[in-house]
């Protein structure tokens, strides 16, 4: 909320320096989002690094994550929840996810070998690949797609960075500010957003709300991390909302149980037999 | 008035070879004019009827915002009472309840994102082409469980034929993942290649089982007599219809690319026949003047002798009339023959690839047919009357007016 009531401050406040011509010059650089609000970033920052150690606060060369995920929805009397377990090798681009709940998908698995995508579904003994046209669909019905969670599309690499200023950390963030850092995806790169507005902690690095554009430049997703607690060296939020803004009553939260970085997985996770392998 | 009339009839034939000209002019342009409304409205006609048995019938019930998003979130419901009132319904051939969703269709190591389409075996075939465009096995059939019907070209990707099986995965209404293996017992042939490749049957029951959808339908297709009766029906429709739940739309709405399609051919073939009438249009015009002038001898003498201008005027115009009247009867007479026998013998265009493509592109057979509509050989008869009556207008001014002893003396 506090986000959209500030972005029409934003234009009025934009409107109003342009009659008054008052408009001072190091502001004109941020002009399109919330100028008001931001602070010119100190100098020396640099937005690749900041998205870089955004991203190393959470993901490490390899990653495992056991997380629950609620889908709330206007269709659905009560919540679906799904629990499930990730392993990621980053440079390698593998990852590997394993549905636990409910029983009717318990042990379906993804298994991303860049670049392809294959599900297993237990209960039909079936593999399937998932054609990378599908990256953006929904993900086990969830305001998730395909690509988030087997991350075939890179914040790093598929985007340049440039960073807005300086914020006052989102709302459940008190007393925390945050870099404001606009991620525009390269031409040919495999996302569908236009561009992602991020808000990072200054001191811990860990991302605080990311908000998706499409091309048009609406906003079509808000994400939001919270229940930031410490793994290691690293601030990690725990809680993660989706909500999507074009479908009312939506949302899609990620609760994360536990999270170990720099793990050590075993290559034979990577594979369609591992894959096949489920445990019923 | 019957002297006006026999002199009228002479004075046309006076000079045959003009007359025969220009009846010949207008012979031809009737001709042209009825041959290419019949042909247009007879290959539009085909291609919507087509169209819309591949899609979504000449009517299409369904849910507020359907389509636009054609989603699972927008549904209504086919239930006993708009049964009744369908089957009721004077204008209502047909129609079939559909359940419309996206799905993947996996064998092996190919998937394929696809229109899923759950049908009612047996109301499909009074709306839909569907049934009949079978290429092997057969079309899905009431009562079994856990069949599938492919686009040809679909089953061909996919690499599977009848008796083998495919998994079928999407995202439920409930928003769990549906899954489950289908029987393939079908390919279908269909005109538009894009649509083989991505077009999906099952039941409808299955369809609903599988989508977790209850008693909910994506659409209701209706077909009407005919596609020009679509506006109305869907008028009449969503008079009695509850607005809230159900939208009835002409095909028009559903298929508004064709519906331009339609409207900018036919204002450019119209544009063609209006420039073809307004060429007849001034032969008559200069036949009639012609022979006005060289008459003024005449027209003088018999003013002289007391005939009132009143009956040049008249007489002059006649002969307009029967100047177009000739050509126009002579011109039905060769057309609607030819219309007709087009109507029931449509000529195939060949095999020239790149024509069956264009017409593949809408999802029709390349064919030239025709349609003979009462409204055609009227408004053309109109048309040619209302040009001689225009064209006859300043030489019977012409020729009645001035005093006889003026023109005497002007000779």
């Amino acid at each position: 909320m506090g986000q959209v009531r500030r972005s029409t401050e934003g234009k009025a406040w934009i409107h109003g320096s342009l009659r008054t011509a008052s408009l001072v010059f190091a502001s004109l650089l941020f002009v399109e989002a919330r100028a008001d609000d931001l602070l010119p970033a100190p100098p020396g920052s640099d937005a690749r690094e900041i998205a870089q150690r955004a991203e190393d606060a959470m993901r490490s060369e390899r990653t495992t994550l056991d997380a629950s995920m609620t889908v709330v929805s206007p269709r659905l009397a009560t919540p679906r929840v799904v629990r499930f377990q990730s392993w990621e090798e980053r440079d390698t681009k593998r990852s590997f996810i394993r549905i636990q709940s409910p029983a009717k998908d318990a042990g379906t698995g993804f298994l991303k070998l860049h670049p392809n995508l294959w599900m297993y579904i237990p209960r039909v003994e079936r593999t399937m690949r998932i054609p990378p046209s599908m990256m953006l669909q929904s993900w086990m019905g969830s305001d998730l797609s395909n690509d988030d969670l087997v991350k075939e599309s890179s914040v790093l690499d598929d985007y340049s960075h440039r960073l807005l200023g300086i914020d006052s950390a989102p709302e459940g963030h008190p007393g925390r500010t945050a870099y404001v850092i606009e991620y525009l995806p390269h031409e040919e790169a495999p996302v569908v957003w236009g561009k992602i507005v991020a808000w990072i902690d200054r001191e811990r690095w860990s991302p605080l709300q990311q908000d998706f554009y499409d091309e048009d430049g609406a906003l079509l997703r808000r994400m939001r991390f919270s229940d930031v607690r410490q793994i290691g060296d690293r601030w990690v939020p725990h809680h993660w909302s989706v909500v999507p803004l074009d479908k009312e009553g939506y949302s899609t939260t990620v609760e994360i149980e536990r999270m170990v970085f720099d793990a050590e997985i075993d290559p034979a996770i990577f594979t369609k037999r591992n894959l096949r392998k489920a445990r019923r | 008035m019957g002297l006006e009339w026999r002199m009228a009839w002479r004075n046309v034939w006076r000079n045959p070879r003009r007359t025969g000209l220009t009846v010949a002019a207008t012979v031809f342009a009737v001709f042209l004019v009825i041959l290419a409304v019949a042909i247009s409205v007879g290959m539009w006609g085909k291609i919507i009827d087509d169209s819309v048995g591949m899609a979504s019938g000449h009517v299409t019930l369904a849910g507020p915002g359907y389509l636009e998003e054609r989603t699972l979130e927008q549904f209504t419901y086919l239930d006993d009472a708009l049964v009744a009132r369908l089957s009721a319904h004077p204008g209502v051939v047909g129609f079939a309840p559909r359940l419309n969703a996206f799905g993947l269709l996996s064998e092996a190591d190919t998937t394929r994102g696809v229109m899923l389409l759950g049908v009612d075996p047996l109301r499909e075939a009074s709306v839909s082409t569907l049934p009949g465009r079978v290429r092997s096995g057969r079309f899905l059939e009431t009562g079994r469980q856990g069949e599938i019907v492919l686009g040809e070209r679909l089953a061909q990707v996919l690499d599977v034929g009848v008796e083998d099986s495919v998994l079928v995965y999407s995202v439920a209404y409930s928003l769990e993942s549906a899954y489950e293996i289908f029987q393939v017992v079908g390919t279908l042939g269909l005109p538009d290649p894009s649509l083989e490749r991505s077009l999906a049957l099952i039941s409808l029951d299955d369809a609903q089982r599988f989508f977790v959808y209850g008693d909910r339908v994506s659409e209701v297709a209706i077909r009407a007599r005919d596609s020009g009766q679509a506006l109305e029906l869907a008028g009449a429709l969503g008079a009695v219809l509850d607005a809230e739940r159900v939208e009835a739309h002409p095909w028009q709405e559903v298929m508004p690319d064709l519906a331009q399609s339609v409207i900018i051919d036919q204002a450019g073939m119209y544009m063609m026949l209006a420039i073809l009438v307004l060429v007849v249009a001034f032969g008559i015009f200069n036949t009639i003047l012609m022979a006005v002038l060289e008459r003024k001898r005449e027209f003088g003498v018999v003013l002289a002798l007391g005939l009132p201008p009143r009956s040049i005027f008249r007489i002059v115009y006649l002969e307009s009339i029967f100047l177009a009247g000739v050509g126009l009867c002579a011109g039905l007479m060769l057309a609607i023959p030819v219309v007709l026998y087009l109507q029931s013998n449509p000529i195939p265009l060949g095999d020239d690839e790149e024509i069956a493509a264009a017409f593949e592109m809408v999802g029709s057979e390349p064919v030239i047919s025709a349609k003979l509509e009462a409204s055609n050989p009227l408004f053309s008869s109109l048309t040619i009357l209302g040009v001689a009556l225009v064209a006859a207008l300043y030489p019977a001014l012409r020729a009645s007016r001035g005093k006889p002893v003026d023109v005497l003396r002007s000779l």
